[in-house]
């Protein structure tokens, strides 16, 4: 007895070597960044690097709070990766929940197209969809990124919804309709708790292609009080020959630890109901 | 019978309009650009013809088939070895590791999960820039400066096909590892762990048990997600366009795949027409490579 | 649950409520993009309020600047009235139809104390569609620290024996982006070639640019196999090499780092007895059709003040840029700048980059070039064939 949980209290020690070691390699290029964000020269490249910065400064991380209008960025960002994820799962979760769970003429169809039709590259999209926008009154308008955003999560969402709510007993909601719920009832009181872990993936991965997105959000959009984090930190590069290096990995760190936050804090909802609920398929 | 009929027909029209708002955001966002991306194929419209192009017919196509050369054909099979040694190892990569995540005495599982998740919560050309600079520079990045310190000779990483290869792909899984590896875990915790331990009971060994339980429970929730990471992979640019042949910094690797093979040798000429013509080839090439999947059979009762 | 939908719900439909903001069409305010540096518009929005009250002038900062005038071209809901950039794009927006000829908007004469190579590069097919506010070339670059001025090299062989004495264990002689078509065209110029006639015939002196590709090798083989910028930047700032060709912008970052910098005139090519003659780039501002049209007025007065020597001579003291009004050089302080002078003497042998819309691909093509045989090894005639017939079939498409 002793002997085995010895040798299992070995066996943990070394996944979590394991684990610090991966961390470690994967945050290798971030933890150069961090490195560079917080030394006193102005230079991303140096020939003598070392991951423990020599001249430690937070002059860099006070310039981005200063110099740059990131606090409005910021705020560009969090209105823009909200509503988009709002409308998102509003529009994919009745969506994925016909296409999970009712049959009608056209659905197999529309599934096997939705997802080659979103195999096309989207470098021409743009001028496609700028021209769409217009006639609307909707470029250079939050409103036009939110439709862009989401009509482009739009197949992942449904599909990646839909392909959960397949794996979710039939026999609940079954039981529940005895009981006399309804449409509504059952998707907002069974099928969405049990299927909670892919509804907060979806939000995640919308919430992380609307944060990075930059080519929409430079293009569309003008003036640096509509910019986007992203968008912002892409004009930060743009301009190599006069920006300061240090200052734009800090803003890179910056611009990363919110999303890092939302993932920590939401992680605890992705475990499933299924089997918190005790039910088998 | 009628009436049934008549609730049939009301059925549906609950499901068409429950549909309507995710269709129709589809339908205005992804189909309606490839419409109209074939409809300015038929047009002669380039910087001369910007306000008055007028529809030429087929000639665009006509004269992207010059296109598909041989630089076409060898982009296009490094297309399919990208999009396939990329998915091989993403997967088991992101299996190994979602499997050992779920050991269940592991407590520090969510701090390694949040760390694991860095780098995707930055954006993508900022990755790819610290990639570049940071580790691959030939001057000044660390795989150098390591290389140096063991002794080794300094190399340009980015330089020669090969390499570039391999550089590309250690970067676009890096890229691309947190998302898969997040969908296998929340996959995995769905899984009911009272068939473990029955397996266990069995005398079932890791191997087996991911074989005969893991996979096939996960199969159907990744599914959806892995297909779109496919097609992702196939149509990826930022990574190999950034990383070797961005303007003013191009490394000296002949390395394309078909979409920046398509970029640099139609796109660039500002004629919309004309790139429109190729865009909706490499489309339908696309559709050709999926064509024998049929994702309707997916889940289908 | 059911609340939270609801509540995102309401989200949903109160964003774009609190995102809608009203669109004027005022004709006293002009809206101007561009991609510069804080510095030049600081000077220039300073100057235009006090010198045009009468007109709102606002500055829009935009990334992807020429991509985006693609998209909204001529459209006055959606494009600015003015924008500010090199003319090398002029060509482009020109023969898409959506600039308009400033000659007219200008008061008659002006335009005659302007240096005549930036009138030159504004102009497309006889029309001016860019009023030049400054320039700006390539330098000569070193670091008085390693480079003596009695070394600077005045010859390009000069050069090479000063690199092949001083490239080694980690540091350089002299370090350019030597793949990089914007760099290259210096060499290219030197032996009397161009990336592009006039006309848009592709490398119209084929030997020239073969020439100039064979020679440029060895130099190549004495500098590290980066061509881009941060690489070289950094080599120059940190001291590891001695001497540059690198842009104006350069010169702040070395200040700040304490580099002795001096600026020398380019070297000449033994073989040919012409300088390296740099691309040169013309910053201006281009007025939109629409706005020309509509605002003639608002448009007028502030193309009127920016002819004014004063604005020339502050955008040359706030960020080092050769102003293109000849006018300005007699300021005192900007006959002190040795940056500026510098600039002004290079510009007499600086090309301006071609401006028809051909010139968009040989970019590209001129780095494919450039990096096969610099940085692949490929035989210079042979890869120069292959460029030329890509550049051919390139231009051939656009049309």
């Amino acid at each position: 007895m002793r002997g085995r949980r010895l040798r299992e209290g070995a066996g943990l020690a070394l996944l979590n070597v394991f684990f610090i070691a991966l961390c470690f390699v994967t945050l290798i290029p971030i933890l150069y960044a961090l490195s560079v964000s917080l030394n006193g020269q102005n230079s991303l490249l140096s020939s003598d690097f070392s991951f423990i910065p020599k001249d430690f400064t937070l002059d860099n991380y006070l310039a981005v709070f200063t110099g740059e209008d990131i606090l409005t960025w910021f705020g560009n960002s969090i209105l823009l990766a909200a509503a988009t994820v709002a409308v998102s799962l509003a529009a994919a979760v009745p969506a994925a929940y016909c296409f999970s769970r009712r049959s009608f003429p056209g659905r197999r169809l529309v599934l096997r197209w939705l997802v080659l039709l979103n195999s096309f590259p989207a470098i021409l999209s743009m001028f496609a969809v700028y021209r769409l926008l217009r006639p609307m009154g909707l470029t250079n308008h939050r409103l036009g990124l939110i439709i862009v955003y989401t009509g482009t999560m739009a197949v992942f969402s449904l599909w990646n919804m839909k392909g959960y709510f397949d794996t979710v007993p039939v026999e609940i909601e079954e039981a529940a309709r005895m009981d006399g719920a309804t449409d509504l009832q059952v998707v907002t009181r069974i099928v969405l708790p049990l299927a909670k872990p892919s509804v907060v993936v979806t939000a995640l991965m919308v919430l992380i292609y609307v944060w990075n997105e930059y080519i929409y959000a430079t293009t569309f959009m003008t003036g640096e009080a509509n910019y986007t984090l992203a968008a912002g930190l892409y004009s930060l590069q743009a301009t190599e020959m006069s920006g300061s290096w240090p200052v734009f990995a800090a803003a890179s760190i910056t611009v990363s630890l919110p999303v890092l936050v939302i993932f920590f804090l939401s992680q605890k909802h992705m475990s499933s109901g299924l089997t918190a609920g005790g039910v088998k398929g | 019978m009628e009436d049934r009929l008549k609730r049939q027909r009301r059925g549906w029209l609950v499901s068409y309009l429950w549909s309507a708002p995710s269709l129709a955001l589809i339908a205005l966002i992804v189909v309606f650009p490839i419409l109209y991306t074939f409809f300015i194929s038929l047009t002669n419209m380039n910087v001369y013809h910007w306000f008055d192009y007028t529809v030429i017919g087929l000639d665009n196509y006509v004269r992207a088939l010059f296109v598909f050369d041989s630089g076409f054909l060898s982009a296009l099979i490094n297309t399919v070895l990208w999009t396939v040694v990329n998915m091989a190892i993403q997967l088991v990569l992101a299996f190994v590791l979602a499997s050992l995540l779920n050991i269940r005495k592991l407590r520090l599982r969510k701090l390694y999960k949040t760390l694991l998740m860095f780098p995707w919560a930055m954006p993508g050309y900022v990755s790819i820039l610290l990639w570049k600079t940071g580790m691959f520079n030939s001057e000044f990045g660390l795989l150098n400066q390591w290389m140096e310190a063991l002794g080794l000779e300094a190399r340009r990483w980015l330089s020669t096909d090969v390499s570039a290869f391999i550089c590309c792909t250690v970067v676009n899984i890096w890229l691309a590892l947190p998302f898969m590896l997040m969908i296998m875990d929340g996959a995995m915790q769905s899984i009911d762990r009272s068939y473990y331990e029955s397996a266990v009971l069995d005398g079932a060994n890791w191997l087996q048990r991911s074989w005969s339980i893991t996979i096939p429970c996960i199969r159907p929730i990744i599914a959806p997600a892995v297909i779109i990471t496919v097609f992702t992979t196939f149509k990826q640019f930022d990574v190999i366009y950034l990383l070797t042949q961005q303007m003013g910094a191009k490394t000296g690797s002949g390395l394309h795949t078909i979409l920046t093979y398509a970029y640099e040798n139609a796109f660039i000429t500002n004629n919309y027409g004309y790139s429109s013509a190729i865009s909706i080839i490499i489309f339908l090439l696309l559709l050709a490579f999926s064509a024998r999947w049929q994702p309707g059979g997916e889940g289908e009762k | 649950m059911k609340r939270t939908i609801t509540l995102l719900l309401v989200l949903a439909l109160l964003v774009p409520l609190a995102a809608c903001g009203g669109e004027s069409t005022d004709t006293g305010r002009l809206v101007v993009w561009h991609d510069k540096e804080d510095a030049v518009i600081e000077a220039l929005s300073a100057y235009l309020t006090q010198a045009v009250p009468e007109v709102e002038v606002v500055f829009e900062k935009k990334t992807s600047l020429t991509d985006s005038l693609k998209l909204v071209g001529n459209d006055p809901s959606s494009a600015p009235d003015m924008f500010i950039f090199a003319h090398d794009k002029v060509g482009v927006f020109a023969e898409m139809g959506i600039l308009a000829d400033v000659r007219p908007l200008l008061d008659e004469g002006v335009l005659d104390g302007w240096l005549p190579m930036t009138l030159e590069a504004a102009t497309y097919k006889g029309t001016l569609y860019q009023l030049p506010l400054y320039f700006e070339t390539l330098l000569f670059m070193y670091n008085k620290r390693y480079m003596q001025d009695e070394q600077v090299p005045a010859t390009t062989e000069e050069l090479y024996a000063y690199m092949e004495q001083n490239t080694g264990r980690g540091r350089y002689g002299f370090v350019e982006q030597h793949s990089t078509a914007y760099y290259s065209a210096a060499w290219i110029h030197g032996f009397g070639g161009s990336i592009v006639s006039e006309d848009g015939v592709p490398f119209p002196e084929p030997e020239a640019v073969k020439d100039a590709l064979r020679y440029h090798l060895k130099f190549v083989a004495l500098m590290p196999g980066e061509t881009e910028y941060s690489t070289v930047n950094t080599l120059f700032l940190e001291g590891k090499a001695d001497a540059t060709i690198g842009g104006p912008w350069m010169v702040p970052s070395a200040r700040e780092v304490g580099i002795e910098l001096s600026i020398a005139p380019m070297p000449v090519v033994d073989e040919t007895g012409e300088a390296l003659a740099p691309y040169s780039g013309v910053q201006g501002v281009q007025v939109l059709r629409f706005a020309a049209e509509d605002k003639a007025e608002a448009v007028k007065a502030v193309l009127s003040a920016l002819c004014a020597p004063q604005i020339g001579i502050d955008l040359a003291l706030a960020s080092g840029c050769a102003p293109a009004n000849a006018a300005c050089y007699d300021d005192a302080q900007v006959a002190d700048d040795e940056l500026v002078q510098a600039m002004r003497s290079t510009a007499e042998i600086a090309v301006p980059m071609p401006n028809i819309p051909e010139m968009d691909v040989m970019w590209t093509v001129v780095s494919n070039l450039l990096t096969d045989v610099n940085l692949s090894g490929a035989d210079v005639d042979a890869a120069f064939d292959e460029a030329l017939s890509e550049a051919e079939g390139l231009i051939a498409n656009m049309k």
